[in-house]
């Protein structure tokens, strides 16, 4: 189909975006277009002007300053995948934009649209809760840093306000000697996931002395395994601690269920796959 | 598609059950929900602007209200049509007294059909959860507002 007529802008800086975005009733803004885009032309949703974000060479880049890297919104899935700064300071954050979708997806499709939009099965969501992400956000009245988990706050529900767009991306590089590893089970013909896994350790003295983890696919959010962290650290760097702890990725956690995999199995899943990326995760410490 | 749970409000149970029956509190603590009006006994005509995910659309259709069986339980019965396709749900709710106030005890089945559901069967489950977490959050505001009124 093709979707309802609309007015369409391409400012070339945020201040410009903003300003459109307050002035106009019903717009939308536009980032990498994977999931507004097919909505819009299945007719689901007519947003009578977009505003696109493609232009705004100042939101485009991936940077480390002080221990932070930056990440600009309309970074894309491909170009966080094959960041070297990235994959030597924060590679579970590649790891995770390398697994979103397919080749197309990945070349299109941005870190601020996929996490302003936050699908509950997406895959950076697992990763941003365990690093313990912040998002900047602008408007005309100001900016505003939020904490990852004050940010996505249900299925398809961020803490955005109207006439706010997401600007940045915020992670810690890795402290030394950290190991991570994003796997997930996917649904085959969509690659989402069903149940995915951001895990991250470190240890020393065959002791776990950081253990964080993010789950996405399973619940209506994201969310940060605290029982699975508060059941590692301090315990021996082994198999049998990982497999202990990695029983409570859904405890009390309401799983959601579709044709794919009902909630019982997607709460089992779970567990395995935190199981076999806190392993990846092991493996890789040093 | 079933869904169940309960959640408790701040509110001895007739003022649990004055506010669930109260059709201004439902019009406003119910996602969505743009007007509800009277079109006979128990009946109302309903308008819905729903949002989920970048999908629109606006519902219009029936909310009844039967079985009342006050101030225990009573049937709310729910049936809407739009561009993006219908929703039909039932759903029983159950009141009973707690020592912190009363727990509103729900079961019921949705049913969601016709385009919105055809491309995103994945989104229904989690939708309809949220939904419902929404009204009772929703149903707690009202609630602590009318606590004062309550204690009276």
């Amino acid at each position: 189909m093709i979707a309802q007529s609309f007015e369409y802008s391409a400012p070339d800086s945020i201040a410009e975006a903003l300003r459109l975005l307050a002035s106009h009733q019903g717009s939308r803004v536009l980032a990498g277009g994977q999931s507004l885009i097919p909505m819009m032309k299945l007719r689901l949703s007519g947003p009578a002007h977009l505003i696109d974000l493609a232009r705004i060479a100042e939101l485009n880049y991936i940077g480390e300053t002080n221990g932070s890297i930056r990440i600009g919104a309309t970074s894309t899935h491909n170009q966080l995948a094959t960041s070297d700064t990235l994959r030597q300071s924060c590679p579970l954050l590649a790891e995770a934009a390398a697994r979103i979708g397919d080749v197309q997806v990945r070349n299109l499709g941005t870190i601020g649209g996929s996490v302003s939009h936050n699908d509950p099965a997406a895959d950076y969501p697992a990763a941003l809760q365990a690093l313990r992400a912040q998002v900047r956000l602008v408007s005309q009245r100001g900016e505003r840093t939020l904490p990852i988990d004050k940010f996505l706050l249900d299925a398809f529900t961020t803490a955005l306000e109207p006439g706010e767009i997401l600007a940045e991306v915020i992670v810690p590089a890795d402290a030394p000697g950290l190991g991570s590893a994003y796997l997930k089970h996917q649904q085959p013909a969509s690659g989402f996931a069903v149940a995915g896994v951001a895990a991250q350790l470190g240890m020393k003295g065959g002791k776990i002395t950081t253990a964080r983890l993010g789950i996405t696919g399973v619940a209506s959010n994201s969310y940060r395994g605290a029982a699975v962290e508060a059941a590692l650290e301090g315990r021996p760097a082994q198999d049998s601690s990982l497999a202990e702890a990695a029983g409570l990725a859904a405890k009390g956690v309401e799983a959601l269920s579709d044709v794919y995999a009902a909630a019982d199995y997607r709460a089992h899943i779970a567990g395995v796959m935190t199981r076999r990326a806190l392993q990846a995760a092991l493996a890789r410490a040093k | 598609m079933k869904v169940q749970g309960e959640q408790t409000l701040p509110l001895p149970r007739r003022a649990a059950w004055d506010l669930l029956l109260d059709i201004d509190v439902l019009a406003r603590a119910m996602p969505g929900c743009e007007s509800l009006v009277p079109a006979g006994a128990d009946e109302y005509d309903m308008k819905m602007n729903l949002a989920i995910a970048s999908m629109q659309g606006l519902f219009a259709g029936k909310l009844r209200i039967e079985d009342k069986n006050p101030p225990a339980s009573y049937r709310l019965v729910i049936d809407g049509n739009g561009r993006l396709g219908f929703v039909r749900g039932v759903g029983q709710l159950t009141l009973s007294e707690t020592p912190s106030g009363t727990t509103v005890h729900y079961a019921g089945e949705v049913q969601i059909g016709g385009l919105i559901a055809s491309v995103g069967e994945r989104l229904l489950d989690m939708t309809a959860k949220m939904m419902i977490r929404r009204f009772f959050a929703a149903l707690e505001r009202e609630a602590a507002g009318s606590s004062p009124a309550a204690a009276r």
